[in-house]
C-alpha cells in the first residue's frame, strides 16, 4: 500500500487544482477525512452551543491577540527577558536556515544522536527532520500521529490531528511492519498501546527534546504546551535539555490571557471542554526537568506578514484547526493538495505569504469563499477577506505578463470587459450569441456539451440556454402602455 | 548566517518597523491592555453543593474515579482506594501532609511506599501510584491544576506511575477557568492543567484512555469547610 506523498514544500509542490485530482481519484482518503471532520464538528457544535459567552471569548481573544501583533517587539523582549532570568536560553531565528542551525548547534554540544519531539508544526514548517537525519541526528516523533506518519512515510494533513487521513487498518498495517508486531489487531486501543510501548523506552532513554509552543507568556517568560496523551509531559520532564521551537507571534502578554485561549482553544480543536494535558513552564527550576532549556524565536517571514494591515490577522492564528474542519473545500480534498503543513483556509492565507507570494499562489483560490473559516475561527481571522486580498495581490502578479494573452480566461474577460462597455456592442454579442449557442441548446431549453473551452463548464454542468427574447427587445417591442394610475 | 545577535537586532527592527502604525511606549501598552474587551463570563452562577457535584460529574465524564469525604476520614479514604487500586509499588511527594499518615494507611503490609527525597526516574518508573495534593479544581471542566509544589510532587512523580490518586478539597474547586486565574495571580512556575487521564484520538477519532500519562486518575474530594 503506498499513499505517500512529496514532502510537503510549497516551493515545489503542484498548484491545488493539479494536486488535488490524486485525492478526488481516492474515495479511501476522502471517506477517511470525512468520516473525521464530522466526528470534530459534531463534538465542537455541542461544546460550543454549551458556552453562553462563546461570542464575548471570541471577541477577548481577537483583541489579546490583536494587541500581542501591535506590540509584538516589545512583548517579545519581554519575554527574552523573564525567561532568561529564570535560566532558559533565548535564540532568535530570521529565517527556516537560521533556525535549523542553531537547533543542530544546541544538539551538538549535548552529542545528541537521537531526540526525542513533541508534535510541532513549525518544525515541519522549517523541514526540521530531514536536516537532521541528513547531518546524522535521528529525531524520534511522540505523539501518536506523528508517529503513524514517521514510520509509514507519510506526511501531515491536518494541524491537529495529522493522521486523520489514514484509517485503523493501515495504522495496523504501518505498525505492524515497522514495529515487526505481526500479530497487532486493528482495535485503536491495541494499535495505542502498541505505540505506548514503543515510546516508554525512548522517553527514558533520549536525554534530549524538542518541542513547539502554543503559547509564549511575556509576563513571566514561560512556554505552554497543550496536548492529549502525555507524550508532551514526557519530553517536557524526562530529558536533560530542551529545546522549544517557537514562531515569534507565538506571545501572550499576560498569565491570565490564557484563561480566554484555553477556553477557546480545545472546543475548537477536538470538540472537548478541556484537553487532558497542558503545561507550562518557566526557564528551568532545579530538581524537576530539563536542567538546560533553550527557546528559538523564528521570525521566517512573519515580520513581513506583521507589516501589511490586513494581512497581519494571520498572525492571530492559535492553530485550533477549526477553519478546516469546517470547510467545504478541505472536506472534500484532505489536507495534502494543499502542498504545505499549514492545510485549509488558514493554510491557504498563510502559506503563499511565509512564500513571499512567490509560491503556492494557487491556494487563495482554493476556497468558495463560503465564510465558515471566519465564523468558527476563535480569534476572529477574517479569512475570506485575506483570501480576496491575497487574490488581488496574484492577479497584479500576473499583469504585464505577456504569457497572459495566451489564457483564455484573461482573453475571455478582456473581451467582456470591451462588450460590457457598450449597448451596441453588448446586444450585437447578445443576437450572436443567441446563434451560436442555438446550435448547442437542446428541445428542453438547456446545453448539455460544449466544445473547446466551454467544455471546462458544462463537464460538471448544464447551462441554461439564452432566451429567444432579451428583456430589452421585450420591452421595447410591448410599446408605450397607458398608466393605470392616472386619472 | 548572521551573527546570532544580528538576527535578534534585524528581527526586532522588521517588526518595529512593521508596527509603526502602534503604541510604542509602556504607559500607552499597559492602557491599551487594560482596554481590551472582557466581557465573557468571570464569576460562576453555581451555588457550593451544585459547583462539586459538576466537578465531579465532569471528572466522571472523563472516566475518572471521584469519592467524596471528610477530613476526618481522608487517611481511611486514601487507605480504601490504594487497596482497591490492585497496585502495590507507591510513590508520594515530600512534602505529603503527615495527616495523611497518621493511620495505617501508610503501612499496610503488601505495600511499598517510597517518598520522594530526590528519586530517580528508574525508581519512580518502578512505582505504580502515586499520592498527590493540587493546587485548585475547575468544575466547568472538571480540570484539576498541579502546581507541583512540595505536596503536589515534581512533574515527573506524577507522570510515571500509571495510577494517580489527587486528594482535592472542596474549598479548591471553582466553577470557571477565570476564577482559578483570579485566584493565582501570581502564577508558579511550573503549572500543569490536567482534565482526566492521557488520551488520544489520533486514530479515526476514536478517544482511547492512556496513552504516555497515568491510565487511571482518582480523586478523593475532601469536604472541608469552604
Amino acid at each position: 500500500m503506498n499513499y505517500s506523498h512529496a514532502e510537503l514544500d510549497p516551493r515545489k509542490a503542484h498548484p491545488f487544482p493539479k494536486a488535488v485530482l490524486p485525492v478526488l481519484r481516492n474515495p479511501q482518503l476522502r471517506k477517511n477525512v470525512a468520516h473525521a471532520i464530522d466526528v470534530i464538528q459534531t463534538k465542537r457544535a455541542r461544546l460550543v452551543a454549551e458556552k453562553d459567552d462563546w461570542q464575548e471569548l471570541r471577541t477577548a481573544a481577537s483583541a489579546i491577540r490583536a494587541h500581542a501583533l501591535e506590540n509584538l517587539g516589545a512583548y517579545l523582549e519581554q519575554f527574552e527577558e523573564r525567561c532568561t532570568a529564570a535560566g532558559g536560553t533565548v535564540h532568535w531565528a530570521a529565517d527556516a536556515d537560521e533556525a535549523r542551525r542553531i537547533i543542530l548547534d544546541l544538539l551538538r554540544q549535548e552529542k545528541a544522536s537521537e531526540v526525542i519531539k513533541i508534535k510541532t508544526m513549525t518544525s515541519t514548517e522549517i523541514q526540521l527532520n530531514p536536516f537532521l537525519e541528513a547531518n546524522g541526528v535521528s529525531a524520534f516523533e511522540t505523539d501518536l500521529a506523528e508517529i503513524i506518519l514517521q514510520l509509514g512515510g507519510e506526511e501531515p494533513s491536518h494541524i491537529v490531528v495529522p493522521a486523520l487521513h489514514v484509517n485503523r487498518s493501515q495504522v495496523r498495517e504501518i505498525f505492524a511492519r515497522r514495529m515487526g508486531l505481526k500479530n497487532l489487531s486493528d482495535d485503536p486501543k491495541e494499535l495505542t498501546n502498541a505505540a505506548r510501548t514503543y515510546l516508554r523506552q525512548k522517553f527514558l532513554a533520549i536525554p534530549t527534546a524538542i518541542s513547539g509552543a502554543n503559547f509564549l507568556i511575556a509576563e513571566t517568560g514561560s512556554v505552554a504546551v497543550v496536548e492529549s496523551e502525555g507524550n508532551g509531559r514526557m519530553c517536557l520532564t524526562l530529558p536533560r535539555t530542551m529545546i522549544t521551537l517557537a514562531g515569534i507571534e507565538k506571545v501572550l502578554p499576560r498569565f491570565q490571557d490564557l484563561e480566554v485561549m484555553l477556553q477557546l482553544l480545545a472546543r475548537s480543536a477536538t470538540g472537548e471542554r478541556m484537553n487532558p494535558y497542558t503545561s507550562l513552564w518557566t526557564g528551568v527550576t532545579a530538581g524537576d526537568g530539563p536542567q538546560s532549556f533553550h527557546v528559538v524565536l523564528l521570525d521566517n517571514e512573519r515580520s513581513s506578514i506583521l507589516a501589511k494591515a490586513k494581512q497581519r490577522q494571520t498572525l492571530k492564528c492559535i492553530r485550533c484547526a477549526a477553519c478546516m474542519n469546517a470547510c467545504p473545500v478541505y472536506r472534500q480534498t484532505g489536507g495534502h493538495a494543499y502542498g504545505s503543513v499549514y492545510p485549509g483556509p488558514i493554510g491557504a492565507i498563510l502559506t503563499p505569504q511565509l512564500m513571499q507570494m512567490k509560491f503556492a499562489q494557487s491556494l487563495p483560490y482554493a476556497s468558495s469563499l463560503c465564510g465558515a473559516c471566519y465564523e468558527v475561527c476563535p480569534v476572529k481571522i477574517n479569512i475570506p477577506d485575506v483570501l480576496l486580498e491575497l487574490r488581488a495581490q496574484v492577479v497584479n502578479q500576473e499583469r504585464g505578463r505577456a504569457a497572459r494573452y495566451f489564457d483564455p480566461m484573461y482573453v475571455g474577460l478582456r473581451i467582456a470587459n470591451l462588450l460590457f462597455s457598450s449597448a451596441r456592442l453588448f446586444h450585437a454579442a447578445q443576437r450572436l450569441g443567441r446563434i451560436g449557442l442555438g446550435l448547442f441548446t437542446r428541445k428542453d431549453g438547456w446545453i448539455h456539451s460544449l466544445p473547446s473551452i466551454g467544455a471546462k463548464w458544462t463537464q460538471t454542468r448544464d447551462l441554461r440556454g439564452l432566451p429567444d427574447e432579451s428583456f430589452h427587445e421585450w420591452w421595447a417591442k410591448r410599446g408605450p402602455q397607458p398608466d393605470k394610475e392616472a386619472k | 548566517m548572521n551573527a546570532p545577535l544580528q538576527s535578534r537586532q534585524q528581527i526586532l527592527e522588521r517588526i518595529r518597523a512593521a508596527t509603526l502604525d502602534c503604541a510604542q511606549d509602556p504607559a500607552m501598552r499597559a492602557e491599551a491592555y487594560a482596554a481590551l474587551p472582557r466581557a465573557y463570563t468571570r464569576h460562576g452562577q453555581l451555588s457550593a453543593e451544585a459547583r462539586l457535584k459538576l466537578m465531579i460529574e465532569r471528572l466522571r465524564e472523563y472516566d475518572a474515579e471521584v469519592v467524596e469525604t471528610t477530613p476526618e476520614a481522608l487517611p481511611a479514604a486514601i487507605a480504601a482506594q490504594l487497596a482497591a487500586s490492585g497496585k502495590h509499588i507507591f510513590v508520594a511527594p515530600y512534602g505529603t501532609p503527615a495527616a495523611w499518615m497518621v493511620t495505617a494507611a501508610w503501612q499496610i503490609t503488601g505495600f511499598e511506599w517510597n517518598i520522594d527525597h530526590g528519586l530517580t526516574t528508574a525508581e519512580i518508573e518502578q512505582a505504580e501510584g502515586v499520592v498527590t495534593a493540587a493546587s485548585c479544581g475547575i468544575s466547568d471542566s472538571g480540570t484539576i491544576v498541579l502546581h507541583h509544589s512540595a505536596s503536589e510532587g515534581r512533574r515527573v512523580l506524577t507522570l510515571l506511575p500509571d495510577w494517580h490518586l489527587i486528594i482535592l478539597r472542596a474549598s479548591q474547586v471553582v466553577e470557571t477557568l477565570p476564577e482559578y486565574f483570579a485566584r493565582f495571580q501570581q502564577p508558579s512556575g511550573l503549572v500543569t492543567w490536567i482534565s482526566g487521564p492521557s488520551a488520544t484520538a489520533d486514530i479515526e477519532m476514536t478517544r482511547i484512555k492512556g496513552v504516555h500519562g497515568p491510565r487511571f486518575l482518582n480523586v478523593i474530594l475532601v469536604r472541608d469547610k469552604s
